[in-house]
Parts: C-alpha cells; sequence; structure tokens
C-alpha cells in the first residue's frame, strides 16, 4: 500500500508548475548487478521541492516471527500499526533517531500504532525474537521510491537541480546512504553500491 | 540478574500491570501419533536391553502405532520483562511416562542499543541442541534426533542460572552464555552403560531410567538404573557445576557456537540408593551454514570424558572418553521439507572396572521428509543404527547390531 501511495506521491509530481520530465535511477552493487528494494530519494533544489503528502496509516505485521513487509515508505506524519498474527508475543522496538520506541509483550490478533513524525530511517526489532528485523523509511520528498527488480526507479522530475539519494539497509557507507547531485536535463542517473550480506539464521534464544 | 531483580522489585505497580497468569496465550499444547516398524534389537527403555532406539524389536520386523510426545507448556508472564516457562509432558511408546519436563524463570528486559541482556534460572536444558526448538523441546526437521542431542535429552538437564550477553561488534554478531548448576550429579551414567542412543524420549524431572544389564563388579555397588536430575551427596548445590557458551556470527552466512560442560561432580559420592557421582565434562562445537535457497548445513561435534568410583590402582573405576558428531542437511520445498543426516559415535573405556567390553562404538543414517499444514505437520523418517559393544555378549546377543526403523508421525500444536 504505501509504495502505491508514494508512486501516486511521486506521479502527483507531474503536475508541477514547473515542467516535469522522467529522471531513471539504476542502482547496482559492486559486480554490476541490479540492486532491487533500494530506497531513492529526489530532492529538488528551491521552490521545485516538495514534501511527500503528509500522514496516511500503514500497516507492519508480525506473522512466522517475521515483520511484514521487510520494507515501508511512509510520508513524515504517517501512522503505522503493527498486529501481532503470530500465536507467540512480540515486543517491537526502534532505536533510530528517527523515532525512539518500545512496544511492549503484546499478543496474537492485538496491535499498536506508533506516529512517525520526523523523516529518517527506522531500524525495527523484537525484543523477544532477535531475528526479527524490518525497517521504514520516512520520507519528506515527494520524489521517493524503492527500486524494482531491475534495480531501476523512474521520476517524473521537476525541470531543476536537485540532490539525489540512494539507501538500503545492507549498504555500506555512512549511515547507509550514498547522494550525488543531478541537472535540470538530467535524464539518467546511477549508483554503485557495496551490499554486506544480509544477516542469515539467527542466533538460538530460549 | 541481581541487578535485574531489584528493578523488578522496585517497580511494582508496573509490574502488577502486565500480571498474566492464566491468560489463552499462556498456555500451548502440542503432541504427536506416530506408525513405528522397527527391527532388531530389544530397546534400552524397556531395561535390561541395548537398543539404541525409542521402540525395539525381537529381531522380526514389528509394527505398532504409537502415542509420541504431548507437552503442555505453561509460560506465565509476571511483569513484561520477567515470566515462567513450566512445561509438563506424556512420553508414550514402551514405557509411558508423565511428568515435568522445564521449569525456569525468564528475565528479559529490554536490550540497549548495543547490548542484550538476558537470564533463565530453574530447571532446563543447557542451549546445545542446534535440532530441539520451542519451549516444548520438539525435534524440528526430523522426529529422532542425533546421538549427541538424544543424550543431552536423557542426562544433560541440570538446575540452573543462566545469564546471556549479545552484543553486535561491527558486522559480527556474539552472543555469551554462562550458568551456575546443581542436580546433574549422575550425569554419564547411561551413556557409560548403555552406550549412545537415537531417540526423542527425554528423561522427566524425579523420573529413572533403566541402565542394561551390569557385570560383575558393577553391579554390586551400582543401582541397576539412573536419576539424572539428582545431586548426590550432602546438601543442595554443595558442590555446583558450570556450563558456558560463546556463539559467533560474522558477517557470512555461517555461525559457529563453541559450549563447555563440566558438572564438577566428586566421582567418589554415593547415595544410599547405590548411584554415583559422575565426574563428566565435554565441549561442543555447532557450525550452522546457510547454503542458500532455505537449505541449511549443520553440524555438531562432542568430546568429553565422565569418571566415577575410587582410584584404587591408580585409575577410577570408570574412565570413559565419549565422542560423536553429525551433520545433517536440511532443504525446504514450498511446504515440504527434505532432512538428511550422518551420525558417528564411540565411547572408549579405561576404567579399572570398567573396560573395553564396554566400549560403543557405531553409525546412523537417517533420511526425513515433512510436510506442514497449519497446526498440523506429518513427518516420514527412516533411520538406520550399526554399532558395537561386546558386553552384548553376556547377554546372548552378537556385539554388532543393526537396526531400521521407519516411522510416520503427525504432529499438532494449538
Amino acid at each position: 500500500m504505501g509504495r502505491n501511495i508514494l508512486f501516486a506521491l511521486a506521479l502527483a509530481g507531474a503536475a508541477s508548475p514547473l515542467s516535469a520530465a522522467p529522471l531513471s535511477v539504476r542502482v547496482v552493487d559492486a559486480t554490476g548487478r541490479p540492486v532491487r528494494d533500494a530506497v531513492v530519494t529526489l530532492y529538488p533544489s528551491g521552490s521545485a521541492g516538495r514534501p511527500a503528502r503528509a500522514g496516511g496509516r500503514f500497516v507492519v505485521s508480525q506473522k512466522d516471527l517475521q515483520f511484514h513487509p521487510f520494507l515501508t515508505i511512509v510520508p513524515v506524519g504517517a501512522d503505522v500499526s503493527f498486529p501481532n498474527l503470530d500465536p507467540t508475543k512480540h515486543h517491537v522496538y526502534s532505536f533510530s533517531t528517527a523515532k525512539k520506541f518500545e512496544l511492549k509483550l503484546f499478543a496474537k490478533d492485538q496491535s499498536r500504532t506508533v506516529h512517525f513524525d520526523k523523516a529518517g530511517v527506522v531500524a525495527l526489532g523484537c525484543n523477544i525474537h532477535d531475528q526479527m528485523s524490518a525497517f521504514i523509511v520516512i520520507t519528506d520528498s515527494a520524489w521517493t521510491s524503492r527500486t524494482n527488480p531491475q534495480g531501476l526507479v523512474t521520476f517524473d522530475a521537476p525541470n531543476a537541480p536537485a540532490r539525489l539519494t540512494v539507501w538500503h539497509p545492507y549498504l555500506r557507507g555512512p549511515g547507509g546512504q550514498f547522494q550525488q547531485m543531478v541537472g535540470p536535463a538530467q535524464r539518467n542517473a546511477s549508483f554503485q553500491v557495496r551490499l554486506r550480506p544480509p544477516p542469515a539464521m539467527p542466533m538460538q534464544d530460549y | 540478574m541481581g541487578c535485574a531483580l531489584a528493578t523488578l522489585w522496585a517497580s511494582p505497580a508496573a509490574a502488577q500491570t502486565d500480571l498474566k497468569l492464566f491468560s489463552a496465550d499462556a498456555f500451548e499444547l502440542s503432541g504427536d501419533l506416530r506408525f513405528v516398524a522397527v527391527d532388531g534389537e530389544k530397546s534400552w527403555t524397556e531395561g535390561d536391553a541395548f537398543g539404541k532406539l525409542r521402540s525395539g524389536s525381537d529381531g522380526e520386523l514389528r509394527v505398532q502405532p504409537q502415542l509420541g510426545n504431548v507437552s503442555i507448556v505453561w509460560k506465565p508472564q509476571f511483569t513484561w520483562s520477567f515470566g515462567a516457562t513450566v512445561v509438563g509432558s506424556i512420553q508414550g511408546g514402551q514405557r509411558t511416562e508423565a511428568g515435568l519436563s522445564q521449569a525456569y524463570l525468564t528475565f528479559k528486559p529490554m536490550r540497549g542499543s548495543k547490548l542484550a541482556f538476558s537470564a533463565r534460572a530453574g530447571l532446563m536444558w543447557p542451549p546445545i541442541s542446534l535440532e530441539h526448538e520451542g519451549a516444548d523441546w520438539h525435534v524440528g526437521d526430523s522426529i529422532t534426533p542425533s546421538a549427541i542431542n538424544s543424550w543431552i535429552g536423557e542426562e544433560v538437564r541440570p538446575v540452573a542460572a543462566e545469564a546471556t550477553l549479545a552484543t553486535d561488534l561491527g558486522e559480527h554478531k556474539l552472543r555469551a552464555t554462562a550458568a551456575l548448576m546443581a542436580a546433574n550429579d549422575t550425569s554419564g551414567t547411561l551413556l557409560t552403560f548403555r552406550g549412545w542412543a537415537l531417540h526423542d524420549r527425554t528423561t522427566l524431572a524425579f523420573r529413572r531410567q533403566p541402565l542394561p544389564p551390569l557385570e560383575d563388579p558393577v553391579e554390586y555397588y551400582q543401582a541397576p538404573y539412573t536419576h539424572p536430575l539428582l545431586d548426590v551427596g550432602p546438601g543442595f548445590a554443595h558442590r555446583p557445576g558450570y556450563y558456558a557458551k560463546i556463539a559467533w556470527q560474522p558477517p557470512v552466512p555461517v555461525r559457529v557456537e563453541l559450549f563447555r560442560y563440566d558438572n564438577r561432580a566428586d566421582p567418589e559420592a554415593v547415595n544410599e540408593d547405590l548411584e554415583w557421582g559422575w565426574r563428566t565434562w565435554f565441549d561442543n562445537i555447532s557450525v550452522v551454514a546457510d547454503l542458500g535457497s532455505g537449505a541449511e548445513l549443520k553440524a555438531q561435534a562432542m568430546q568429553g570424558r565422565t569418571r566415577m568410583g575410587t582410584a584404587e590402582t591408580g585409575e577410577r573405576w570408570i574412565n570413559n572418553r565419549f565422542r560423536s558428531a553429525f551433520l545433517l542437511l536440511t532443504r525446504p520445498f514450498g511446504r515440504f521439507g527434505l532432512s538428511a543426516r550422518l551420525d558417528l559415535f564411540d565411547t572408549r573405556n579405561r576404567g579399572s572396572d570398567v573396560r573395553e567390553e564396554y566400549d560403543d562404538k557405531g553409525w546412523s543414517a537417517m533420511l526425513a521428509a515433512k510436510r506442514e499444514w497449519g497446526r498440523f505437520t506429518g513427518l516420514v523418517e527412516l533411520l538406520h543404527v550399526s554399532s558395537r559393544r561386546e558386553d552384548r555378549e553376556e547377554a546372548g546377543l552378537d556385539a554388532r547390531q543393526h537396526q531400521t526403523q521407519l516411522q510416520a508421525e503427525l504432529r499438532m500444536r494449538w
């Protein structure tokens, strides 16, 4: 749902008073293979920039001892609910500066909601089940989306210079993020990033 | 742990709001029914026998339906961070028993951004097995666990106070566990007199396990059974043992665990029932490797030593060096899963009273398939075990025995 809304937000950018044109961004790893689920954000400079439509309701559920979805993009001001669909209790937390919170033990079919009022990345965990991990990207730009399996994302970008950022949970770099500037007439951009392997096999917990 | 408990008592108001003793989600029920077809020798569980499986035969193929294990788990929550786990079990088959399986307190406060702390105290299995899951300690990928983890289920379940710290060092995950323990003084008795075994029947608290026929002179000073949950000697925990574990997960899909156990029992201590203290230590290394597409390779290797009795001629009556290792390969195919395991095991006895005739050497191979339907899991398992020990000849059996077992099981969980 979050992806659809953000695509809609990105498309809405086409109605900007400034003329818009497609900007295609490709993200590949160190060996040139496409990187999917990288979050790409465009920050046009000056009056061309526009925040994402604030608010909205999103869901990150817990099922089979995992968060679903693993990656969620929401605008600043979003409310995200955390329904527990597992037969066991969960204790969801975040230590991230964008939103520190703790949802103490809640059981099957119970839910808690958190309001995200600041842009940034929130890493989710469960205090009971260490293997559970997920990320919420809270964006303050109307041009934010994730790469598809081909490592591509396309924006209807305003005809203005802009800052382009890419973030991925396993990206090796400061804050898991890289950025570059794009010119007003630029139609293509690319990032080559180094990824660390995702954590495998949870430590056994009793 | 003491500081944490002090913090807990310092905030009784907060503690009361999270009290959940008998809510529906505090209980879990699991159980299984199985068909067992087995040939070979009589099961050790029947007493006076050496058979290494949970079920046995008189040599002919024996087919029978059987109640496997039924467990009810109670997980009361006293505060959001402080709870307990109590597990009662019924174990069916050729010697049906009911009793307490585990009972321990749990404490897991909110982790810090760098460090996570947790603690347990009570009757519980140490964190060794790569094959067992959940509070009911069921085997995840097959019906029958390896020789190593079968023995853990029988003779290594102390009363312990355990603390665990976990942290991330860069991209490396580390977890360290240490525990003081008691009431595990007889650990090693079954492993010496019966040898290794492969089965999913665990020892319930205060229950005893039968031993195979004992030879002269051992039969005069050793009871024909063992209570694995026992403190031999005056008082409780007068000579506590310990276990410790370090788990390391580097930034590659491999996890390594090192485990050390020493019950520090007095090998010359004996009670009025002729149950002795067995000084038993072992080291265990575990490796889990993610092979991609959900496939995993799990391996454990253990070696240790157990000694009992006095050292009249420079060597104690019993001095048993034991070792075992297994490789387990698992691969999911949608709702199906396939597993294959190879086990090797042996014991080497060089005590003054118990010598080569008690040595146990063998191997086992296992193939298992499982399928899940919501709360139900179906498993089919084919297991072959081959072993040699000379003391079988005293009972009129061949020293070398082969046994094949086919099981089909339906597991349920509520």
